[in-house]
């Protein structure tokens, strides 16, 4: 079905076929690793639509095409943007932060070189609330912080948010489990109820775009001791994750960890990690000896 | 200490040129594992390498390697790959057998003929392994095929295995052929246990 203005995109249920959803989604998970199934059809489109209007595209057709051969690669981006989710609050799954400074961090201490830095990756990162988390955590609740230079790294395949992830804005909602005390502590009030991180934090966090899918843009990251990829690998196909799993068996040192969240479990995936139960949750770490 | 900004010590992304095939190859006998798991990575972009990928396979001793060789091989599927993977399935190495069998689940076209040939072996335990990967196999065929496991197999415990693959997939047409199938081992209690389970979750019960 083609339609030639904006007007006739809003009236229309459907801008492309079954024919063209599938060559779509083959597409956009070969650019991705993200893999929409029949039932998603109705989200995906909604946003296509959106974005043909946006870009002025005659058809479903006329889009695709600017879609698969600009060289910008721009309007991919955008396309990415519109269709990932990214919502989030600070401290969620507590546990796994629980996790990380009782026992994950202690374990990476005791087998890391002095000196060397200890390095934690929160991707996807979305707009910030995970690897601020994870550094109001560190800072709070690990006696050793003091003693080890941290670096947190943190990626997404969405522009967008990571440019809110950078500015470090809040509002109410992603802070409902920031008690007061650790709201005077690390952010500042702004005049229209928001939220505003504090500079030492946020410019402590490495923001970086990355597609996890794409060996070019993960190879640079390297002897990483903690992973935290939380809610992701339920958006990718069996294969999609094997690969995903295996970069990260590659990002890490020996012995580094990787935290999923509480639906994903790598037993589904791989079985070249160690399960190891660490409170109320189960991480899995790459072994010590491994090759 | 404590927190410190990291951008100074990450690299930023470099161009790499795709490495040629016997550049790879080279790589995949190195004594280095990590060096072993690139090259088997970067042999997914080199579907002519795909039975040296099956080669190293047969050699390969480091979990992580294997790991990557068989997700390579998922993505160069073909029934010759297909054909190379069901030849583990014989393998006394347990690990190495279950990888397989997870990989042959992920490549339904490329393995339906070499699972066609796998349910008529000799070997019980080969068509068990089949069997369990049909079961898991996202093929228009795979009932039919498990339909026809309980119609003709004679072992019971390839059967059995068939039953909770239907339990999975089986639609109301497998109805008939698991009545039959409890007639055939009438006397057998787990039999027929397991066909009643199969049969209530065909109905939904």
């Amino acid at each position: 079905m083609e339609f030639s203005s904006t007007a006739a995109a809003k009236k229309t249920d459907s801008v492309m076929g079954d024919g063209e959803y599938a060559k779509f989604c083959e597409f956009f998970y070969r650019k991705t690793g993200i893999h929409f199934q029949e039932g998603k059809k109705y989200y995906v489109e909604r946003r296509i639509i959106d974005r043909i209007e946006k870009t002025r595209s005659t058809s479903f057709r006329d889009y695709f095409t600017m879609l698969r051969f600009q060289a910008s690669g721009e309007e991919l981006q955008f396309l990415v943007n519109s269709m990932t989710v990214n919502e989030t609050y600070f401290f969620r799954e507590d546990y796994q932060f629980d996790a990380l400074v009782n026992h994950i961090l202690p374990n990476v201490a005791r087998t890391k070189q002095r000196g060397a830095p200890i390095r934690i990756w929160s991707i996807p990162c979305s707009s910030g609330e995970e690897p601020y988390s994870i550094a109001i955590n560190i800072l709070e609740r690990w006696n050793l912080a003091d003693s080890w230079n941290i670096e947190i790294h943190a990626s997404d395949i969405d522009t967008k948010i990571l440019a809110e992830a950078r500015s470090g804005i809040f509002g109410e909602r992603s802070l409902s489990r920031v008690s007061s005390q650790l709201r005077s502590k690390y952010f500042s009030p702004r005049a229209n109820g928001d939220y505003q991180i504090c500079d030492a934090l946020r410019d402590s966090i490495d923001f970086s775009l990355v597609n996890v899918v794409d060996p070019m843009q993960t190879r640079r990251f390297r002897d990483f001791d903690i992973i935290f990829c939380r809610n992701l690998l339920i958006y990718f196909d069996d294969v999609g994750r094997r690969e995903t799993v295996e970069m990260f068996f590659d990002v890490l040192g020996a012995g580094g960890f990787v935290c999923l969240g509480h639906s994903e479990s790598m037993s589904r995936m791989s079985s070249i990690f160690l399960p190891r139960k660490f409170g109320e949750t189960i991480v899995y770490q790459k072994p010590l000896s491994a090759e | 200490m404590a927190l410190v900004r990291a951008s100074q010590t990450i690299r930023p992304p470099q161009e790499a040129a795709a490495q040629d095939l016997p550049a790879v190859l080279a790589d995949l006998a190195s004594p280095d594992a990590s060096v072993r798991r690139a090259a088997a990575r970067s042999l997914a972009a080199h579907p002519e390498g795909a039975m040296a990928a099956c080669d190293q396979l047969e050699k390969e001793t480091s979990p992580s390697v294997r790991a990557v060789l068989f997700t390579t091989l998922i993505h160069l599927q073909t029934p010759k790959v297909a054909e190379r993977l069901s030849a583990l399935l014989r393998s006394d190495d347990t690990p190495l057998r279950n990888a397989a069998i997870e990989a042959l689940q992920e490549m339904p076209e490329a393995a339906a003929s070499v699972l066609q040939s796998l349910l008529k072996d000799e070997n019980s335990d080969v068509r068990i392994f089949a069997v369990n990967i049909i079961g898991a196999l996202r093929h228009p065929q795979a009932p039919e095929w498990l339909g026809r496991v309980i119609r003709t197999d004679e072992h019971i415990n390839v059967c059995a295995a068939a039953v909770d693959g239907l339990a999975e997939i089986g639609g109301t047409e497998s109805l008939d052929d698991l009545e039959e199938l409890r007639r055939r081992f009438k006397d057998n209690a787990f039999m027929n246990f397991a066909i009643d389970a199969a049969i209530s979750r065909i109905r939904g019960l």
